[in-house]
């Protein structure tokens, strides 16, 4: 990566992407996690960026866990019919 | 300025299936997920499933149903939506008990796929579609570019169909799939939300 590359992106064999198009999905990455509000708008290493994302995955797969297993104690429990409108009515509006 | 990277395209309208359906008031962006149509697969999903499973199996299956609507409602160029659908697929396929094989064989990637698999699974469906799968977690390259970070390595193995991409694709299919399962997190949310205030 020594060696500064044109930006072109029409090259035949192997298809180089920019440095600058990899930072800037990078920073696409930052913006989505969580905290990247409070965060000051400067980048972060890419190292860091990817280490974030992998454990908000891992948190976000958590949710998905603890949520569907809420869900199901739910669907058993709860008054199906009345949920059911309410969501009806949730989703129409 | 020729472009060799096909950029994500905005979701094509969908056949909207509740005609009185009023357009989202705030504009949904273009690349985010439109979260109609997640509730549309997801909450389909879950009236098959409280009609129809049992509820000792009810988590296990809304989890599934959670990932399989996130990736139908997703764009379907996406790498992971396709790759996601097809672990599915596979999963429904195979039995329990060669599910349980298949989790064991790709936690060593050292074990020779070959030895490995044929000596545990019995039936010979699951053990070619076991060696297939360990010859692939085996023979994926874990550094695709010479510029990519360690890290992408663990990310690869989150995203689904991570290991088959190149880096500047994984960083896009990951902002992606991040969306959609955030998405997804928000809709389950909305509906313990709902069920339970509906008591």
């Amino acid at each position: 990566m020594s060696s500064r590359r044109p930006r072109s992106r029409a090259s035949t064999g192997a298809s180089r992407i920019s440095d600058e198009q990899i930072s800037d999905l990078v920073a696409k990455l930052q913006a989505l996690l969580p905290e990247a509000r409070l965060r000051s708008s400067d980048r972060m290493p890419s190292s860091r960026v990817l280490q974030e994302t992998c454990s908000y995955i891992r948190s976000l797969h958590r949710e998905v866990d603890d949520l569907s297993d809420r869900l199901s104690e739910l669907l058993a429990t709860s008054d199906v019919s009345t949920a059911q409108a309410a969501i009806i009515r949730s989703l129409l509006m | 300025m020729a472009v060799k990277r096909t950029a994500p395209s905005p979701p094509t309208p969908r056949p909207n299936p509740n005609p009185n359906r009023r357009a989202p008031a705030s504009g949904a962006d273009a690349a985010s997920p439109s979260k109609r149509m997640l509730a549309f697969h997801f909450i389909r999903a879950l009236a098959r499933i409280h009609r129809s499973t049992p509820v000792p199996r009810r988590t296990r299956t809304i989890r599934r149903a959670a990932y399989s609507s996130m990736a139908r409602a997703a764009n379907p160029r996406r790498v992971w939506s396709r790759a996601l659908l097809q672990q599915m697929r596979a999963r429904r396929a195979t039995t329990r008990r060669a599910a349980v094989l298949r989790r064991s064989v790709s936690a060593a990637p050292a074990t020779p796929p070959g030895g490995g698999a044929r000596s545990i699974a019995g039936e010979d469906e699951s053990t070619t579609t076991l060696a297939a799968l360990a010859r692939t977690a085996a023979a994926a390259a874990p550094h695709r570019q010479a510029g990519e970070p360690a890290r992408a390595d663990a990310l690869r193995r989150l995203v689904p169909g991570g290991n088959e991409m190149e880096y500047s694709n994984l960083l896009e299919e990951t902002a992606d799939y991040v969306r959609c399962l955030r998405a997804q997190v928000q809709l389950m949310q909305g509906l313990v939300d709902l069920f339970s205030a509906g008591r």
